[in-house]
């Protein structure tokens, strides 16, 4: 699993809480929902905007610029913007309580 | 005896034996009067056309006349919690943008661009301001205009109020209305006496603990209908019976837009002499999808009690403790009787203490032959606590049961027993050459009370 530069504690996030950090190169958010990790591409597959910031709601994250609501869990888009889904990283904890995301 | 005098005594029959009333007056506590009201002006016996139900035109009607006319729920305040939180709330061919706008504001917006037209909200969501997806014409969550870009190519609309068009709002029971018409009546008014009958039961302090909806192939009415009579128990739900009084129960009509079953539970129907009140209370509490608990296991009956006492007092307890406050006015019936309500036109509503159900039954867009059937639980939480996050809604595909929700429990089992009929009826009417149906006159009664309210609006 890689991590990013900074180690990022998991008890640094707090729920519904959208976090981004560069990870070989890859923008990616790493967001917090009803307690668990969730990490996706930070980038809205409708015009690309990032989703940093975007509310999260009941495992939903929303864009902030047109509204696409994402499935965290899937990655999945509602609504009509876009059917492309957002991929998702696999997030784990390391011994110390680190957020590791794990790239394929 | 006068014609009309005979009339009348057709429409005062009533199934032998035990009614509602009668088990009121075997509550060991104060009985409120909501729940002595018992009334149901006859309304005629004759057939209604199928038309109502499957023709294209009367679907027209309603879509001019019924709609555009009456207050209609969209969604619970707890769905939009902050402000700039929307929902988008679709009737038929039209779309509105449902969006908080204070603490306890919210307002109604037409979701349509003032520039080409475009819905400005494709989603339920959160905004800072409405930004049209297609050439960003912008908005503040108060419908004041905000701009567009290449304002040097728009001129002409210095001079035009270009404001966001709005529907009335109000609020009841934590539940969000809006109404098209502006010379529309209050919301009171409309509700009335809904508030009143609720008062023992804080809608606005529930929170959403499911929301499950599928689309169903029958008019909104037909689903609708089906919730509205428990005449059907007896061939649709037979195992049931056992604890369910269907044939006890009481049907009134209060006003244009409020009726009401009650429905005693606790008792075997009066179709089966023979069931035990061991049966009434294992059947109960393992099948009923209502009660505190959803299992027999370790439930006994106490000598000299009855089934109905002894499962109400377990509900006394349970419910107690979910809510952190005694229930020691609650009347047995209250605790466990199928009290359901129904505001015109298309929403329904259960009394109860906890896990009371709501049913709303949409026209599925523009298509008079399907309809969104959607059902709500709204659950009660310990007094002093934070309110809990509202259910997402889950939308069950069309192939998918309502038993493959397991967050509406012992419901869905029962809803997939409801759901074998609401599509063939719809089929069955389109095939019809009697092209009419015929109600009860009693147990029937609060169908046909809806459509003379459909009647008054169409006719307007």
């Amino acid at each position: 699993m890689a991590t990013t530069d900074t180690l990022i504690l998991a008890t640094d996030i707090t729920d519904n809480q959208t976090v981004p950090v560069t990870l070989d190169g890859k923008n990616i958010l790493i967001c917090k929902a009803n307690g668990d990790f969730y990490a996706v591409d930070n980038m809205c597959t409708h015009q690309r905007a990032e989703l940093t910031g975007g509310r999260i709601r009941n495992c939903f994250l929303a864009c902030p610029l047109h509204g696409v609501r994402f499935d965290l869990r899937t990655g999945k888009p509602k609504g009509e913007l876009t059917r492309v889904p957002l991929k998702t990283y696999d997030v784990s904890l390391d011994d110390n309580g680190n957020l590791q995301i794990g790239l394929d | 005896m006068s014609e009309l005098i005979k009339v009348k005594q057709q429409g005062e029959a009533r199934c032998e034996g035990l009614s509602y009333q009668d088990l009121l007056d075997e509550e060991t506590v104060e009985v409120p009067a909501y729940l002595r009201e018992n009334t149901n002006p006859y309304m005629g016996d004759e057939d209604i056309d199928v038309a109502r139900w499957v023709g294209r035109d009367f679907h027209e009607q309603e879509k001019k006349k019924l709609w555009p006319k009456v207050w209609q729920m969209t969604c619970r305040e707890e769905d939009i919690p902050e402000v700039g939180d929307h929902h988008v709330y679709e009737i038929v061919d039209q779309s509105i943008i449902v969006t908080r706008t204070g603490e306890n504001e919210f307002k109604a917006f037409i979701n349509s661009c003032l520039h080409r037209g475009r819905i400005l909200r494709d989603n339920d969501g959160h905004a800072e301001e409405f930004v049209c997806p297609f050439h960003g014409a912008t908005w503040d969550i108060h419908g004041n205009f905000k701009g567009i870009p290449c304002k040097w190519d728009f001129s002409h609309l210095d001079q035009k109020d270009m404001s966001l068009p709005q529907v009335k709002t109000g609020i009841w029971g934590g539940f969000i209305f809006i109404n098209f018409d502006d010379n529309c009546v209050a919301l009171e008014d409309y509700l009335s006496p809904l508030p009143e009958h609720f008062a023992r039961f804080p809608l606005h302090d529930y929170y959403k603990g499911a929301h499950v909806e599928r689309v169903v192939n029958c008019n909104w009415k037909v689903g609708a209908e089906a919730f509205m009579e428990s005449f059907h128990t007896l061939e649709t739900h037979s195992e049931i019976l056992t604890f369910t009084g269907d044939a006890n129960s009481q049907y009134d009509t209060f006003g244009d837009h409020v009726s009401r079953s009650v429905t005693p539970m606790g008792i075997a129907s009066p179709h089966m002499p023979d069931v035990t009140a061991e049966d009434t209370m294992r059947d109960i509490l393992e099948l009923s999808g209502r009660m505190a608990t959803d299992s027999a296991e370790g439930h006994e009956m106490p000598e000299g009690l009855t089934a109905r006492t002894y499962v109400a007092e377990t509900n006394r307890e349970m419910f107690s403790d979910i809510i952190g406050e005694p229930l020691e006015d609650a009347t047995q019936s209250e605790l466990e009787d199928a009290i359901l309500y129904m505001l015109f036109p298309n929403t329904q509503i259960w009394t109860g203490y906890h896990g009371n159900i709501v049913y709303r039954f949409l026209p599925n867009g523009d298509d008079h032959n399907s309809c969104i059937f959607e059902t709500m639980i709204l659950m009660r939480y310990p007094k002093g606590t934070k309110k809990p996050d509202p259910a997402e809604k889950n939308t069950l595909r069309p192939d998918q049961a309502f038993s493959e929700a397991p967050e509406i429990g012992g419901l869905g089992p029962v809803f997939d027993q409801d759901d074998s009929n609401m599509a063939a009826v719809q089929k069955g009417m389109i095939a019809s050459r009697k092209g009419k149906v015929s109600l009860a006159s009693y147990q029937e009664s609060r169908i046909r009370h809806l459509h003379q309210s459909i009647d008054k609006y169409l006719n307007a």
